[in-house]
């Protein structure tokens, strides 16, 4: 997708789903997990499937991302720090084995 | 800078040419403004990051185009303006003309604030028009302005194996912006249509009256086009894969073709970003040329609630230079009116901003919207995040469904957390093909604050304050 950033002036590090990675400070969470090979941020509620940023300007919604002690964020408009946990979303109907398409119809 | 009192003269909402120029002008005059900016740096998204660049990556303002460098200029006089700059702020809310106050719902670092100002300027911008197609949601398949942004503010490059498809000047620009950074894309797959005459004649009294934006149009579009691999009359664009993008698909002189890649980067020009300005229940129309609802403007931006004007792409889009124009203009006409309420007399247009204006037209005419996305066929998703199909909504309209609003109902169509920001323009348009009226006359959804994403406990934390003592409360935040 995009090529990865080399020699990195005032990196910071942060994780996301347990990996270690590294960014630019000052780069946004979307611009950060994106320059580090991550492709995709979270699932659709509604079918799972695999969702990454589309606009980067705060309208479409499709980087969601949770951050410790922040909540859901959306990726493209916060700024990654040093220490930054990041997780996935989880959609928890997908725990519960249902399809929510389904359960809307009953 | 950041100070926290709740009331000014004039709250700006968007530092983009439109919103900076407005807050200066005011600010420079001795209004007390506030600037408040989703973003983290002034510029908006033309001039985004333009301080950063050039404070740490001098090397890549060439490449990114004198256009782009104009920016500090702006951002220059804005720091030394005096106007208050509050970054990072969402505003989820501009309380109703039934309320008995103006005031604006904000969200800073996680906490929920109100603002009261006595005017109100929405500089809120442009966004990319909506492109639905097949694949359009996988991971791999991005809007042309988004990797623009990532270029500016970060200085991430797409793998030579990026592949754009669409249409506007935005994708010609970007094209040539990556060439000059070394990177010649796989292929730019060209939706447009052939110039017609009627084009031609537009573009040539374009030539006349506006040579240096045309010439600089030109620039792009042969600068783009120069070594590299372009189609032009591409159609039934298509995104392949599994958890990711792995090839793009077309067809072009009646024929098919796939490409491998893991980057595709469509556009299909912008539109004004208008969510804030209908939520405040200001009178909206379609317009059929440019294709995008677009705010009722008197004078330079006046609305129709008394206390809002609106400057920039989100009055309808005219790029930054008329922008910044638009921008004097609207001080200057908030400035009287806060001085004896009163709708003051308007200053006649320049004759720059009239050339500009038929620029604008040669540009409505030579890059209209692609008809694919117009009209999506039945199996394409149109709402992103309740995977809504342009079947589902092309059924529920056959069976009487008379609006959007109403479809919510049956479809949960722009239900979903983007508030219909990636559909609003596809639904109205399905919906007035269906039943063979204007889009003007189906409507638009109706947008209700919050138009941000705001939780329980941010407001039920706001209520709190609200109840104690306001000044205090204030005083303390501010410390």
């Amino acid at each position: 997708m995009f090529r990865l950033r080399t020699n990195l002036t005032d990196p910071v590090t942060f994780s996301f789903e347990g990996r270690r990675l590294t960014a630019s400070r000052g780069d946004t969470l979307a611009a950060a997990l994106l320059a580090s090979g991550v492709f995709i941020f979270r699932n659709s509620p509604v079918s799972s499937a695999p969702r990454a940023p589309f606009c980067m300007i705060g309208n479409c919604y499709e980087c969601f991302v949770q951050v410790e002690a922040m909540g859901v964020v959306q990726a493209c408009l916060t700024e990654v720090t040093e220490g930054m946990q990041i997780t996935k979303v989880s959609n928890q109907i997908d725990e519960l084995g249902m399809d929510i398409k389904e359960v809307s119809k009953e | 800078m950041t100070t926290q009192l709740p009331l000014c003269d004039v709250a700006v909402i968007g530092a983009g040419p439109a919103g900076l120029t407005a807050a200066c002008e005011l600010a420079e005059s001795g209004r007390d403004v506030v600037v408040l900016d989703e973003q983290g740096a002034p510029g908006g998204q033309i001039y985004k990051g333009v301080e950063k660049v050039f404070a740490d990556r001098p090397q890549d303002i060439r490449p990114l185009g004198r256009e782009y460098a104009e920016g500090k200029t702006l951002t220059r006089r804005f720091r030394q303006s005096g106007a208050r700059y509050q970054p990072g702020v969402s505003v989820w809310q501009i309380t109703s003309d039934q309320e008995p106050d103006l005031a604006l719902g904000l969200i800073e670092n996680g906490s929920a604030r109100m603002l009261h100002p006595k005017h109100v300027i929405l500089a809120t911008g442009a966004m990319e028009r909506p492109t639905p197609f097949e694949g359009w949601t996988l991971p791999g398949v991005m809007t042309v302005g988004a990797a623009q942004t990532l270029l500016k503010s970060s200085r991430l490059l797409p793998e030579d194996d990026v592949v754009l498809a669409g249409t506007g000047p935005l994708l010609y620009l970007y094209v040539m912006q990556l060439k000059k950074f070394g990177i010649r894309p796989q292929a730019i797959l060209d939706t447009g249509p052939p110039l017609s005459l009627r084009t031609s004649l537009l573009g040539l009294r374009a030539l006349i009256t506006c040579p240096q934006a045309m010439f600089q149009g030109m620039r792009w579009l042969w600068g783009a086009g120069v070594k590299t691999n372009m189609t032009r009359g591409v159609d039934s664009l298509k995104a392949q894969g599994g958890d990711h993008l792995s090839s793009v698909s077309y067809e072009a002189r009646g024929r098919r073709h796939e490409l491998s890649t893991s980057l595709l980067l469509v556009h299909d020009g912008v539109i004004p970003n208008t969510w804030l300005s209908m939520s405040a229940g200001i009178k909206h129309h379609f317009n059929e040329t440019q294709n995008c609802w677009v705010p009722e403007i008197q004078g330079a931006g006046l609305t129709s609630r008394d206390c809002i004007s609106i400057v920039g792409d989100a009055a309808g889009i005219g790029g930054a230079e008329v922008a910044m124009l638009q921008g004097e203009r609207v001080a200057r006409e908030v400035d009287a009116y806060l001085e004896d309420h009163q709708h003051p007399q308007t200053s006649i247009e320049s004759g720059v901003l009239r050339r500009q204006r038929w620029m604008r037209s040669f540009i409505d005419e030579a890059f209209p919207s692609t008809a694919q996305f117009q009209s999506p066929e039945n199996d394409i998703v149109v709402c992103r995040c309740e995977e809504v199909t342009a079947g589902e909504i092309r059924q529920v309209t056959e069976r009487g469904c008379m609006g959007p609003n109403q479809g919510k109902a049956f479809t949960r169509c722009g239900m979903g957390p983007c508030m219909g920001r990636k559909c609003g323009l596809t639904v109205s348009r399905l919906m007035a093909q269906v039943r063979g009226v204007s889009v003007q006359e189906v409507g638009h959804y109706r947008i209700r604050s919050p138009i941000r994403p705001i939780t329980v406990g941010q407001l039920a934390d706001m209520e709190s304050i609200l109840k104690g003592d306001n000044q205090s409360v204030l005083s303390a935040n501010s410390s």
